[in-house]
Formats: C-alpha cells, structure tokens, sequence
C-alpha cells in the first residue's frame, strides 16, 4: 500500500472510530497490506500537521493511548448553537477535588477521600461515577472491604492525558507557584 | 493560576458580606491562612481559630447549614489553641499543629491538581469528536477488562439473571392434591342416595375453586363408568341429573378404587 492509500485509511478509520483509536488497531485492519506500526505513526504525524491549520475545523490529537480526530475550542459556541445545547455541565470545585485525589492516588477508598478533603464525598463519588469519569475497580481488603476507585480512559480523553500517570507531581505544581510569586 | 478565582472574597478577613463557596473546613482553613498571609508551618492557631468560629457564626447567621466537619475542625481547632497556650516542656516535644499541617499541606496537594484539571476542563469540554460511529451499531461493544467498572458488571448480571428469569420462568410446582377423586366420588354418591338425585351443572356452578370443580367432574365421570350413578340430560347444555345407577356403591368398591388412583 502506498503511502497515500496509506493516509486516506488513517483518516477514514479515525473518522468513523468511536473514541481514541490505537495504532495498533489500525495496523491490524490493514495487516494484508504491509503496514506497520512505524508506518502508521509516521502517517498519523504527518496528518496532525496537515490538519493543524486555522483553514480546518477539525484537529488530530493523541490522547489516552490513541489518536481522535476533534474540533478546535474555539468553535464550540457555533457548535453548541446549531446542536441546540445551551450550556455544558460543568465539574464543580468538589468533583475536581475528588477527581484529583483519585488520579493521583488511584485505586483510592471513599474513607480515604474523605480524609483527605476532611469532608464526605459520596455524592461526588456517585456523580463521578455516573459521567464515567471514575469507576470501581475492586475492593480494599481491610474491614468493611471499601469499593477502590480508579479514573477511566474516558477521564484521561476528557482531560488530554495519555495516561494517568503523565498528570504532574502535585509538588511540582506548588514549587512552580513559589517561583513564579517570587 | 486558577487559585486567583478559588479565593474571590479576600474581604472574607473582616465582616463577609458574600462568604464564598468552601468545599469543606479544610478548604476554608486554607483560605484563611492566604488571606492573613501566614505561613502554613507555622499557623498562628490563636487567631486562625478566632476567625474560623467568626467564620461559622456567620455560616450560622445566614441560615447556612454547618455541616458536622466545621463543628469538627472548629474544635480541634479550640484544642489546639488550648494547647498553644501551655508553655513547652522541652524543643524536642512534638509541635501540636503538626498533624493540621500535615492535613492542610496533602489537602493543598490536591487541590493544586483539581485546579491544574479545571483549566485543562475549560478548554477540553470545548472539543467535539466525530459522532458518526455512534450510529453503527456494529455489535462491537467489547470493553477493555482494564476499563471495566464493577457497578457496570453487576448491573450487567442482574440484567443476566432477568433475562434468564424471563426466558424460564418457575417450573410447574407440583402441588399435594386439595381434592381427591375418591372424597369428592362418596360425596357425590351419598348425596345421590339421600335425596334421590342431584344437579350436577348448579353443584358446580356454586364451587369458587376451579380445582374442586374439576375433581367433582372427574370424580361423577367414575361414577359413571362404574355404573353406581346415572347422568341423564334432556337437551344440549341443559341441567345434568345425577341419579341412582345400578350397581351400588359400597365402601368396598370406593377402598378398591381408592388403592387404584394412589397405585397409578
């Protein structure tokens, strides 16, 4: 298969993939023709700097392990209008809170994001829960065998992560506001 | 930073007029030491704790509903102050705001990432993705066993189970008998020999329970069969007598038949 073969499959499966797609994904449904993982990702970079245009609505991006194809943030009010969709739910300071504990220390109990914000999150937990951001991944084997909570690859497309781990040291974050109020 | 936003109401030091939104008594704790613009190693606890109970009289004024956790804090804050005022026995005796830091500085942590990923929510809830698979219903609903959450599974299993209930439902039960023939065969015949016949459609007609019905038909078609009762019936569904037939029915016979029914 030639290059621009190639190209056009890329964009054809990331067009119609549902969520981020790996590129091992695309190198199985091409296995017939010679196209390998290196081969695929040269291609992938390549689309990302064609699409990365002010002339396009639609950017490339790799995120949680694979590659979708988005639009720019700056059309979504035009979006929005012609969907209809007045205003999006936002994550309040308490589940950005509770999401952030269980990202940085995942798989995390209820009682220990209690302890930890010194006050009581089911709730947050449950909305989490419901918008997939967070799930239950098992349970604690300490009494009363607590549910353990992890983020979702839905969390890491929702917050342009590859994976879990790429989110900064919370330490980090504060020494750079040190600096920078200096 | 977006911590410019988390901390609207500075004038929070004197009387508040707006309290702003605290995500529990840590989060209000915090807010406190920036707004006084004191060290968090070194917290001065006398007044940290003055402003903290100004703080929830004034939650308290406004009708707000103070949750148990800034009773909580507010009087491990008391105690702490309590114990700031007792003079140290010696430098190496533990500081007693050490575990408050320790709680304050972890809960910071936190909230520097909750921030970090509210401004990565600001732009990235923007993005739209293509929506065209969404409509295939390709019947590829695999999920990566990595990604799957425990509430997904049982609620899959109790959808298992319903199905499975659905498609077989209870088997027959089999139930012990509440009529037998035999019973319901003397009950018949008896009444046939006391008052010379009987009506057999209108007996029916007064029993409630379909399962007595059907043991007091089969039970007059035995009768029949063996002769001790005679049906006889003028015209198509019109009453059915029941009369005397001609071989007598003894207790004998009924034992007899009796033996047979519980035999087979």
């Amino acid at each position: 298969m030639d290059r621009d073969s190639a190209t056009s499959l890329v964009e054809a499966i990331l067009l119609t993939a549902r969520g981020p797609v790996h590129v091992e994904a695309i190198a199985e449904s091409a296995a017939d023709e010679g196209l390998d993982v290196d081969a695929i990702t040269s291609v992938l970079h390549d689309l990302q700097l064609e699409w990365d245009s002010s002339r396009r609505g639609v950017r490339l991006e790799s995120v949680a392990g694979g590659w979708r194809f988005v639009t720019p943030p700056q059309l979504d009010p035009y979006l929005r209008a012609y969907h209809g969709i007045a205003a999006r739910q936002r994550l309040s300071q308490a589940a950005l809170e509770v999401l952030a504990i269980v990202a940085h220390r995942q798989p995390v109990t209820l009682p220990e994001v209690n302890f930890i914000r010194a006050t009581n999150s089911t709730g947050v937990v449950r909305t989490l829960l419901d918008r997939e951001l967070i799930r239950v991944s098992g349970r604690k084997k300490v009494v009363g065998k607590p549910f353990l909570y992890r983020t979702t690859s839905k969390f890491l497309v929702h917050f342009g992560l590859e994976r879990a781990e790429d989110l900064p040291d919370p330490e980090e974050l504060i020494a750079d506001e040190a600096v920078s109020a200096e | 930073m977006a911590s410019e936003a988390e901390y609207p109401a500075a004038e929070a030091i004197g009387p508040p007029i707006e309290l702003p939104d605290f995500t529990g008594p840590l989060d209000l704790l915090l807010h406190l030491i920036k707004a006084n613009d004191v060290s968090i190693y070194d917290i001065p606890i006398a007044l940290i704790c003055d402003q903290y109970h100004e703080h929830l009289a004034n939650m308290q004024e406004l009708d707000l509903e103070v949750a148990g956790e800034y009773l909580w804090m507010a009087s491990w804050l008391l105690h702490l102050k309590s114990r700031m005022l007792l003079p140290r026995q010696d430098e190496s005796q533990e500081d007693p705001r050490e575990e408050l830091v320790e709680r304050l500085l972890e809960y910071r942590r936190m909230k520097e990432l909750a921030a970090l990923l509210h401004d990565k929510d600001v732009v990235r809830r923007c993005l739209w993705s293509p929506a065209v698979a969404a409509e295939l219903d390709t019947g590829n609903t695999d999920v990566d066993w990595e990604q799957v959450d425990l509430r997904v599974l049982a609620q899959t299993y109790l959808e298992v189970m319903q199905r499975f209930s659905a498609a077989h439902p209870p088997p027959l039960q089999v139930i012990p008998l509440r009529f037998n023939v035999p019973d319901k065969m003397q009950e018949i015949y008896r009444t046939v020999l006391h008052e010379g016949s009987m009506s057999l459609l209108r007996h029916l007609h007064t029993r409630t329970d379909t399962e007595e019905v059907v043991v007091l038909f089969v039970a007059t078609l035995e009768l029949v069969r063996l002769g001790a009762v005679r049906a006889s019936q003028r015209k198509p569904f019109a009453e059915i007598y029941l009369r005397k037939g001609s071989h007598p029915f003894t207790e004998d016979r009924i034992a007899d038949f009796a033996e047979a029914a519980n035999g087979s």
